[in-house]
């Protein structure tokens, strides 16, 4: 069966360096995957790539079928959104402005939005809780307000994939599960396939379907959370030690440092 | 929701602008050493020549100079807004890369060679200040692309580097020349508005407004790229391709107002300014509201450039720099997008 996206062979690396190195993966339609990794494993190049920007060194990438270079600019994106991380804009568009930027790919030559692009814009406003501040500045709301706003303008983009660059980073507890739950139900009831970038292990395994973990040396690991996540496995990619715990069957790591009040409790072990 | 831009509101508001426009035309027309009655004007020519004397200065001398400040202003500022925003920039205006000493080396290299001939109604220095502006803004675009595709920068630096050299030239070329000379061309680079052949004009104000409806075309697309080329290209824009509209356009329509008018500083900085304080910073009304109102400005400016020490008259730029700072501050201290009844 065809994926929505399916990586084949990929590599890729700056300069001498090699990030990515024969990436072999497939999303299927509707599916929540998450990418973890150590910094600098390559979890935004492979973002970058999956939405055409930065062009593989070797593999393919196919979107929705065919090659993702085969797509023009404006056609990739009406195929796939993506949230950055945080961004502050150097002229004072407001909330409404921003999320109306999504529907540029759908727009005609004089570029104003019609009937159906408010609607779509109107819909992500609520979705999102920032309709409230609509009229505001988007320099003017807190870092996890302007990350809803950014996750607001990718769901107007209204895709069939969504990219997000650790889309929780800034935001409180509340608004992390409120996001998560967000991008669950857009998964459930819109059939959204969603990649996220994260380092919030827990999370991941509460949401996501499959993940993908990049190794930082150029190995990767990919298959369900429950499967690839273990004490072992974060303290082989992240260096860290984790205390492992269950609620119910679901499973999570409370990480360990040196001086945490934890390291005493479990006397340095795992 | 807030309300978001419609084609009839957008048409709304420059309809109100471009009615103020006309009006403050009307009324700087009206301005001069020679007073002259709007009444006697609409009378008309008379049968002979002489016969109706505010006819032949409303019509042949002051109508032609307010239509050359309008296009010129209106150039002005529609560049400023376009350069801000590709160069994602607040303090570009339409000379930062360059176009100014091009210009000025231009205009200094045609005074100095003593030649007369006229061009298509242009003169020398017209001709080439406009040749001078468009070969720097080639040569910076080349040096910028020779450091790599993140333009942005590289572009800014190359227009401060080329700038910077031709700026020397010129101060050169200055110390070596005539002081006749040198007057002519000191004054020319403080902006200098003055009655133009009718056909320059026309040519002119028709170049500059295919230019701004061109630039009208990709206002949406300025929006986004405002979020950088990493955001606009997740967004669906061509970054590559606007750029270069942008910035083709842009140069040309400030190379010819400068080989119309010199170097008019100030209005393509603070007139966009002062509009995004207001309107806000959605090009798609940004730019036709600057056009607007920088036309406006200018044509106040030379009408009081005119007046202020009659019979003599200051260069416009001395009057756009000093009028435009202080009314620009105003505007920055009482409004910080807060005028909700004109988004």
């Amino acid at each position: 069966m065809r994926g929505i996206i399916e990586v084949e062979n990929l590599s890729f690396g700056y300069y001498d360096k090699t990030i990515l190195k024969n990436l072999n993966f497939k999303v299927m339609q509707g599916t929540f995957l998450a990418v973890a990794g150590p910094n600098g494993a390559g979890k935004t190049t492979l973002l970058n790539l999956l939405c055409g920007l930065l062009k593989p060194k070797n593999g393919s990438i196919d979107i929705d079928g065919a090659n993702v270079e085969s797509y023009s600019v404006r056609e990739l994106a009406q195929k796939v959104a993506i949230v950055r991380q945080e961004f502050v804009p150097v002229f004072d568009f407001t909330v409404t402005e921003v999320v109306s930027m999504a529907r540029t790919p759908y727009l005609g030559i004089l570029g104003f939005e019609g009937p159906a692009d408010k609607k779509h814009i109107s819909e992500a406003l609520e979705m999102t809780d920032t309709a409230q501040f609509a009229s505001r500045p988007l320099a003017n709301l807190s870092a996890g307000e302007r990350q809803r706003v950014f996750i607001a303008r990718a769901l107007a983009q209204d895709t069939a994939i969504l990219l997000l660059d650790e889309p929780t980073t800034f935001l409180d507890l509340k608004h992390q599960v409120g996001i998560y739950d967000l991008l669950k139900r857009m998964q459930r009831e819109y059939s959204r396939t969603i990649v996220a970038v994260t380092h919030d292990i827990n999370l991941t395994i509460q949401y996501c379907d499959e993940t993908l973990l990049l190794g930082g040396d150029s190995s990767y690991r990919y298959g369900s959370a429950t499967d690839i996540f273990s004490s072992q496995q974060i303290e082989k990619t992240f260096g860290v030690r984790t205390f492992e715990g269950t609620v119910g069957k679901q499973r999570f790591f409370l990480p360990i440092g040196k001086f945490a009040k934890a390291n005493q409790i479990t006397n340095g072990k795992s | 929701m807030a309300e978001i831009l419609t084609p009839k509101r957008l048409t709304i508001k420059v309809c109100v602008g471009l009615a103020v426009l006309a009006m403050v035309m009307c009324l700087c027309a009206l301005v001069g050493t020679q007073k002259i009655s709007l009444e006697r004007v609409f009378v008309g020519p008379g049968n002979e020549p002489g016969q109706n004397t505010d006819y032949e200065i409303f019509v042949g001398v002051r109508l032609p100079r307010v239509i050359l400040a309008a296009i010129v202003g209106a150039a002005l500022a529609s560049c400023g807004v376009v350069l801000q925003a590709i160069l994602r920039n607040p303090l570009a205006d339409p000379y930062i890369l360059g176009i100014s000493s091009g210009a000025g080396l231009g205009a200094i290299i045609a005074v100095l060679s003593g030649l007369t001939w006229n061009f298509w109604g242009g003169s020398p220095i017209a001709v080439f200040a406009f040749a001078g502006a468009l070969i720097t803004v080639w040569l910076v675009w080349c040096i910028g692309r020779l450091t790599g595709k993140a333009q942005v920068t590289s572009l800014l630096l190359a227009g401060v580097v080329v700038n910077a050299f031709f700026s020397a030239v010129i101060m050169f070329l200055t110390a070596i020349a005539k002081s006749e000379q040198v007057f002519s061309t000191i004054f020319w680079l403080m902006g200098n508005i003055t009655e133009k052949d009718p056909l320059v004009l026309w040519v002119g104000a028709a170049c500059i407004l295919t230019g701004i409806c061109g630039l009208f075309g990709i206002c949406h697309n300025l929006n986004v790229l405002t979020f950088g080329e990493e955001q606009a290209k997740g967004l669906g824009v061509d970054t590559e391709k606007t750029r270069i509209v942008a910035f083709g356009l842009a140069a040309f329509i400030t190379a010819i107002a400068v080989s119309l008018s010199g170097l008019v500083g100030f209005v393509g900085l603070i007139v966009p300014h002062g509009v995004r304080l207001v309107f806000g910073p959605d090009h798609r009304q940004l730019l036709p509201i600057s056009a607007v109102i920088g036309g406006a400005f200018l044509v106040a400016a030379d009408t009081i450039a005119r007046i202020v020490v009659a019979p003599a008259q200051l260069p416009v730029g001395v009057i756009t720099a000093i009028a435009g700072g202080p009314f620009f501050l105003l505007l920055l201290a009482k409004y910080t997008r807060k005028v909700g009844w004109l988004k």
